[in-house]
Parts: C-alpha cells; structure tokens; sequence
C-alpha cells in the first residue's frame, strides 16, 4: 500500500473510531455499561501497552506496573485538587502542604514524569541482575509505595490512608481515548524506531545483542523508565475514571491482572494488548455479570451462581489461555492495515512469516 | 604490521579447572588467523575472554593501544589460582563490557549459533546497525533521523547481499538452512562495522562445497572490508588453505604456532590430535 | 527496654519460623525449576482454608492430618496440571502461569467462602497461652522455632543421605544432565512440590493459631516475604532460606516494637533490593554464569 494511502485510510480510522464513542456515548447514555466499559478499557489498554513494552518487547520480567500506576494517580491527584477543597480532603492535615493546583494536561504529563523517575530509581541497581529478581524487586517496589504513601508522616503531602478527591475528571470518554490513543501511538513509534529493534534483539538473545554493541542496562533501564511512564500517565487516567484515589487498591493483584490481558493479547503484539484490554473489561464489568447473580430458573436456583462465581470462571478462561493458547490472541503479530490489505489482495508479503 | 589484537599471559580459571593456561597470542593486522585445538581446548572460552563474555582470571587483553581486559587473581581464586604470572597483572583491574568492545571494532560470530529468533535476516542485520547511531530515543522515536534510518538499512542490505542472502531478507532467520545461518551471522557481525572479525567454527555444519566457497568468502571480505581475521576451525583443509598463521592449543596451552606448513608437521600437534600411547 | 522487645523478639522468632516453612518450599522449586512459585503463598491459604471447614466437620486429630493430605495434594496437583506442560517452554511463561494459579485459586477461595474472613479453629495444646518472664504468648510462638528446625534438619537429612535427595540435587546443579542420567525428572519435581506444600501446611497451622482468622488473600504477603527470606538467605540454599526467614522475622517486629509499623512490611521489600544491589547471590548463594 502506499503510503499516501495508508496515512488516508489510517486517518479516517482514527476519526471513525473517536466518531463512533461518541456516538455511543450519546446513544447508550453516560452513565451505561458501554461506556464504562469504553473509558476503562482505554486506560487499561494504554498500561497494558506500557507493561508489553517490556514483558513482550524487552523481555524483562517487571511486575510493577501497580506501584507505577499508584505513582503517577497520586501525582495527579495531588496537584489538581482545587486549592479551595484542600482544606476539605486534607481536613486531618490542615489542608495539606501543597497549596496550588496544575493545569489537568500538565498534571497528567507530570504524574508520568514521577513515576519514570522512581522507575529509574528502583531499576538502576536491579536491571543488572538477571531478570527473575527484577519481577520480585518490582513486585516489593510496588509494596514499599503502596505502604510509604500511606505513612502517616506524608500525610500532608499524600493524606495519608484517607481517599483523595474532588480533582478534575473527565466528563466524555473521548477524553481516555485520545490520552491513550497518543500515548499507546508514541510507544508503536518507539518500537518501530532502531531502539525498539535493539529492544527485541535483548529480548530474543541476551548475548548475542551484547555481541552487537548493544548496551544491555542501557536499552533495558531505558525500556523500563519508558514503560514506567506510561504506567503513570495510565494511572493518572485510571484516578480520573475512578474520582477517588486511595494507595490500597493498587494491590499485586492489580498487576498480575494487567499482566494477565498482555498475555491473552499475546506478548509482543500491541494490538493484540488493546484487544485483550478491551475484552477484559467488557468480561469483568458486564458481560459475565451475570455469573454473579443468583437465579432460578421456575422454582429452581441455577447451581453455582453466586457472588464471586464470575472471577472463577473468568480465572479458569486465563488459565487455559496461558496453557493452551500460550500466543495469545494475536502471537506476536500486529494488526495493521498492510495486513488487511494483503488479506484482501490475497498476495503473501514475499518472505511473510511461516507462522 | 601493527598489532591489532595482543592476548598476554591469560589464564582462565572456572573454580577449580583451568580452562586456558597461561595462554600468550597476537593478530597482525590483516593477518587471517587460525586458532586450533581438540575438543575442549579452550577455543571458545579464549573467544570469549577477548569479547569480554568472561573475565580472565589473570593476564592481559589489548585491542591496538586499548587495553580491554587486565586482571588478576582475587578473593576466593587467590587460593585457588593455579596459573602463572600471579603477580605480573596486580593493579587497576580493566574489564569493557562486550558492547564497549564490539563499539571498539571486534565482532564475533558464535559457534552456536545466536541468531534473533523471532526476526528476519534483515532485522537481524538491522539491529547491528544500532552501535553507530547517532539519534538517540527521542529523535528516534520521532522519526526525526529519517536519513540515518535509511542508512542503516541500506547498510544492512549491503551486508545481506554481501553474503549472499538478499533474496531471503524476509525470511524469519531460523527458518534458513544451517549454511545460511552462519552466513548470516557473518553479516550481522560485519555491520557492527568491525576491524577484527573473530569467526567461531565458521564451517561447522557445512558441506565440502559450502566449506570451499567459504575459504574464498573469507578472503574477500577481509580484502574488501579491510579487515584482520581470527577464527576457530576444524576443517583443517580449510585452515591450512586460507591462515596465514595458525595458533594450537590443548587443555588450554598453547602447544604450537607458526605457518600451516610448519604446524601441520609438529609432532606435538600430531600427538594432541591423534592421541598418544602413554603405554 | 529488655521486658518491652521481648515479646516482639519472641514473636519475631515465630513468624521468623512461620516463614521458614513457607520459604523452604521457594527456595527448593526455584533451585530445581528456576520458578518463583507465585502460588505457594496461596498453597498456604488453602491449607488455613481446609483446616476451617475439616475441622467443623470432623474431630481435630482426624482433621489435622487431612489438611496436610490436601494441601500435598494441592500442591502437587498444580504443579501437574499448571507447570509440567510448560516444562519446555519458555521460563516467563512458566511464570505466568504460576501467577494465573494464583489468581486462580484467590478468586476461587474467595467464591468458595463469600468472601468472608472465617475464624481459624483453636488447636489443643499449641493454642494455649503461656508465660515466659514478662511475655504472654501462645505456645505456637514457642513451638514453632523447634519445630521448623527439626524439620529442616530432617530435610537436609533426606536430602543428603537418600537416593530421591541425591536425583534433587543433580536436577538442580543441571537440568538437563540428570535427565540424560536417567533421572525422572517428573517425579523428582513432584516430590519438590510434595515437600514443599507438606511444609507449608505445617507452617500454616502455626501461623493461623497465632492469627486465628484466614481470608482468600492472606498467604500472599507472607508468601512474598518467604521468597525475599529464600533471596536474602541465597536461593536454593535451604538453610539459607531458614536463617533468611528468621532475621526477616525479627527485623520485622522489631520494627513494630519502635513504633514503625507501617513499614514493616515496606522494610522487607528494601532489604530484597539492598541485598539484590550488594549481594545478588544472597548470603549462601552460588553463583551462576550462563555458557555461551
């Protein structure tokens, strides 16, 4: 396809997609299932993205994506809260120290900007070691902030363990759309330039991307600053969907959940990623709500449903994804409009791949 | 004749074993070299002390004026040291990563083969280009070092016609015959725009036809590419063809060296080949 | 100063034990799998789960060696559904889906108990308050450093001295190898797992009869924080893993005992990255280098 072409069609995709959330926001109404499951699945694709940069792509084990999130939603917080409510949400710490607020956008970029730089922090001296201490030295990161923001010595800065709010949220979700959509375009950029090369020839062999002149703990600590970003431009995102924050819901269990879309979106695929998101949360917040419910069917109560059913299911779906269907969705392909049009013209891409 | 690679006194020590003993070697430049030995010589695990892979337990590695490995016994291998020269390297140790060395100009292809499983040929080649970039993450990511993109994959396609394997630069890398995949490992290590090529039993696996094409191969791309070459065989006619010098070690000693003529009547290099009646 | 810390010390020890138990069972499949376990700490829920709902339906000496029966059997089960198809796969992949058993049996415990703290049965004997000096304690406090020890001696012993012991050790030094020795590497990782859900059942009697309430999420963190113990200690080093869990342990109530007690938990995690950062093999790691 030609570029010309390409850059055409991609544009009225894009246009397309933010026409018809709009449309479905003033259809099924903002309060519907549907456009939960919009705004959410948005945010979650863009942290989702952010841990393939490094699971999928750089091949690095991180299981910190919560403590990044968490950074980058209290940053937000913190610095958008009206001055005038401060005296209300910081009401145990006389309105806390900080006494300004930032511009939502700029807020946003700061919240990831935090959260790169306690990223660098934790990775300096661990991205030397092999990559199974990084999971659990990421995994006990993301336990010291969760247990450091709650401190109560912070309190003026961080309220302690009581809720944040009444920061400025999104009111459309065209808003998580186009945060993710440029956030989740600039990290397909980086991936495709010679630094997402260098990332994936880490991934495949360690050594022989050494051999290359390839600065292993450069590229690595690079990828995980980068990732670590995204994670907090996403958790920025995530406190605004949510319109309270507080350090506990940002559990290892949250993580393992991200963890788990990349891999049933298929690990080094960002589509595959955004899908994955999308599906996800479409099946937890709505379309197995169902399981969750007791019903009877006459006089009969269906065996099973009940509270919590639906996760069991829903973790039994995962586990046989990651047995069974190990590449995921979509592998390590793309979707991509060359695809599709080579789908239609039914010509192979000399040399496509054998898989 | 400068020197291009000096290998001084380096010993290799993994816990108790000695894995190269004592082991003194130097490249000329434009020189193609032969490093030879049985099984388990210590071949390798000297490729591997030069490209900074491993650290020598004691001696000294220079690359031209560039002293890229210097050591000597500490800790724990002090007492276990069973090596000479324990006191020639004391000093500020120097150990460059093998990404500082292979920037220096020393590439290396691997007895293994490494290639990058899940790319092409020519994004395996691509990724060579890397080390001589000049845009870094943000103009990279931005696509504002458009030019050098397209350099470098000129570059690359350069090399891949090099070795012959234009025609399969779509091809996953792993899905190519054995043959290639050397070939290809050859290309990649010549993008990382190297002056010494240390090639790792670069025939293993071939057939007598592939093994010829490549004794000629390697000259032209050292004429071509102006480059020193050091290599690890065991296709004797193939060394005895194309070295100008050839180095024999066994159980990590050096045993012989001198021209393939001279090397190849040395009883000692006879004896560790064919094994000697102790009896 | 002394009367004040001691109860702390006296509880630092115990819970040092608790995680012992827990941490042997990391250390042990991580030195033969090179996998972080991420279900052990859930294995060890479970086996406070069975004890709740055995020992409502059953007298205690019947119940007790039934939640050791069934956690054996969880854990064995999971390694043979969860981790043996994967043996040949990649190592993150294996990982992965030891953290989609954890989740897995989270949600399902969760399904399983509504969601409700449930009230851990009082023990005879180990239950029991004591006093030693000025401390009140209970007897699992006391009793757990012996019994931990004990066991770990036996497990050394059975490691050292018998043939299934020898086949651990060989998988552990080289996977590979072994196999090619004719070692059947199935059942030398099933037996891992046997032993280490044995110890992690043990190991929960004594920490719920301290903490007498089980919810579906609790093994986690002390799941996590005997994997730090089996890093700090040197990974697949089993006395390392027991001397790693009791420093852990006593820091951690220590820390309490001068009023920290929000970062109990946070000092275990610094003290992982202090360790990874000065000494990544830990205390009695061995180094490991990868052969090119």
């Amino acid at each position: 396809m030609k570029k010309s072409t390409k850059a055409a069609v991609g544009t009225l995709l894009v246009a397309a997609l933010f026409a018809g959330v709009w449309l479905a926001e003033r259809l099924a109404g903002a309060n519907s299932m549907l456009v939960t499951v919009l705004e959410k699945g948005a945010i979650y694709a863009l942290i989702a993205v952010s841990m393939n940069l490094l699971n999928g792509f750089t091949g690095l084990f991180s299981l910190g994506q919560a403590g990044f999130m968490l950074v980058g939603a209290y940053t937000y917080a913190i610095f958008t809260i009206p001055a005038a409510r401060r005296m209300a949400v910081y009401q145990y710490y006389q309105g806390g120290i900080v006494q300004f607020e930032l511009p939502c956008l700029l807020a946003i970029v700061l919240a990831g900007v935090v959260a790169a730089a306690f990223a660098a922090l934790v990775g300096l001296p661990v991205l030397r070691l092999k990559s199974d201490y990084l999971a659990i030295a990421t995994l006990g990161f993301a336990e010291i902030i969760r247990a450091v923001i709650q401190y109560d010595k912070l309190g003026p800065l961080t309220n302690g363990s009581n809720l944040l709010k009444t920061y400025p949220t999104f009111d459309t979700a065209l808003f998580p759309f186009a945060v993710a959509g440029v956030c989740i375009a600039v990290i397909l950029m980086l991936i495709h330039s010679t630094y997402g090369r260098a990332c994936k020839a880490i991934r495949d062999d360690e050594i022989a991307a050494e051999a290359m002149g390839i600065n292993l703990f450069r590229h690595k600590l690079l990828s995980f600053v980068i990732s670590s970003f995204f994670a907090g431009v996403g958790g920025a995102l995530l406190a605004m969907y949510q319109g309270t924050v507080q350090a506990n819901a940002f559990k290892s269990s949250m993580t393992y959940e991200i963890l788990l879309i990349v891999v049933i979106g298929g690990m080094g695929s960002v589509t595959g990623s955004v899908l994955a998101s999308f599906l996800f949360i479409a099946c937890s917040e709505w379309w197995l709500r169902f399981l969750d419910v007791e019903t009877f069917i006459g006089t009969v109560q269906v065996p099973l449903l009940r509270s919590g059913f639906r996760m069991v299911v829903f973790s039994v779906v995962i586990m046989a994804v990651v047995l069974f269907y190990r590449r995921g969705i979509m592998g390590d392909r793309e979707f991509s409009l060359d695809a599709i049009a080579r789908a239609f013209s039914g010509k192979k891409r000399k040399g496509a791949r054998a898989k | 004749m400068s020197t291009v690679l000096r290998v001084k006194d380096v010993t290799m020590q993994f816990g108790g074993v000695v894995a190269i003993d004592n082991l003194s070697m130097h490249v000329d430049e434009g020189e193609i070299v032969a490093l030879i030995g049985p099984n388990g010589a210590g071949k390798t695990t000297a490729f591997n002390c030069i490209t900074g892979v491993y650290e020598p337990t004691n001696g000294e590695i220079a690359f031209g004026d560039c002293i890229i490995a210097r050591s000597h016994p500490t800790g724990k291998m002090k007492k276990l040291y069973a090596g000479a020269h324990a006191d020639k390297y004391l000093g500020a140790r120097v150990r460059l990563s093998p990404d500082k060395i292979t920037r220096l100009g020393i590439a290396r292809t691997f007895q293994n083969i490494r290639l990058f499983k899940s790319q092409t040929a020519f994004e395996n080649v691509l990724i060579a280009t890397h080390l001589r970039r000049t845009s870094n993450p943000f103009t990279a990511t931005l696509h504002i070092n458009a030019a050098e993109e397209r350099r470098m994959r000129e570059r690359a396609m350069e090399m891949l016609e090099t070795v012959g394997l234009a025609d399969s630069a779509g091809e996953l890398a792993t899905s190519l015959p054995y043959g290639q995949q050397r070939r290809l490992e050859i290309a990649r290590a010549l993008a990382t725009q190297p002056k010494l090529l240390l090639l790792d039993e670069p025939a293993a696996g071939m057939n007598p036809q592939e093994t010829d094409e490549l004794g000629a191969f390697i000259r032209e791309i050292k004429d071509r590419f102006q480059l020193t070459v050091f290599m690890i065989e065991h296709h004797m006619n193939l060394v005895m063809d194309i070295s100008d010098r050839i180095y024999v070690i066994d159980f990590g000693r050096q045993i012989a060296e001198g021209a393939p003529a001279e090397v190849r009547d040395n009883p000692a290099v006879i004896a560790a080949y064919l094994g000697v009646d102790e009896e | 100063m002394f009367d004040r810390i001691l109860p702390y010390l006296l509880a630092g020890i115990s819970v040092g034990g608790q995680y012992a138990l827990i941490a042997v069972g990391y250390t042990m499949v991580y030195g033969i799998l090179r996998l972080i376990n991420f279900a052990h700490g859930d294995i060890f829920t479970a086996a406070g789960f069975f004890m709740v709902y055995f020992a409502a339906a059953m007298p205690l000496y019947v119940a007790a060696p039934l939640v050791v029966v069934a956690t054996v059997l969880l854990g064995f089960v999971v390694e043979r559904v969860a981790y043996k198809p994967l043996r040949s796969a990649p190592r993150m992949s294996i990982m992965i889906s030891a953290i989609g058993v954890s989740y897995l049996l989270q949600n399902l415990m969760w399904y399983v108990t509504g969601g409700l703290a449930k009230q851990y049965p009082v023990l005879p004997w180990i239950s029991e308050q004591i006093t030693i000096g000025p401390a009140s304690t209970k007897m699992a406090t006391v009793v757990t450093p012996v019994i931990t020890v004990l066991l770990v001696v036996a497990l050394v012993m059975l490691i050292k001295h018998t043939k299934i012991g020898m086949a651990m050790r060989a998988v552990s030094r080289d996977f590979e190898t072994a196999q090619l020795m004719g070692i059947k590497i199935n059942s030398v990782i099933s037996m891992t797992f046997v032993i280490g859900s044995f110890l992690a059942a043990i190991g929960s009697m004594l920490y719920f009869s301290n903490y007498t309430t089980v919810t579906p999420t609790i093994g986690a963190m002390p799941g996590l924080k005997a994997f730090v113990a089996a890093v700090f200690g040197g990974i697949g080093s089993i006395p390392g893993a027991v001397i790693g869990a009791m420093l852990i342990g006593i820091c951690e109530n220590v820390i309490k005992a001068v009023g920290y007690t929000t970062f109990s938990d946070a000092f275990t995690f610094a003290l992982l990255i202090v360790v990874l950062v000065f000494k990544p093999t830990g205390l009695f790691g061995e180094k490991t280098s990868e052969k090119v």
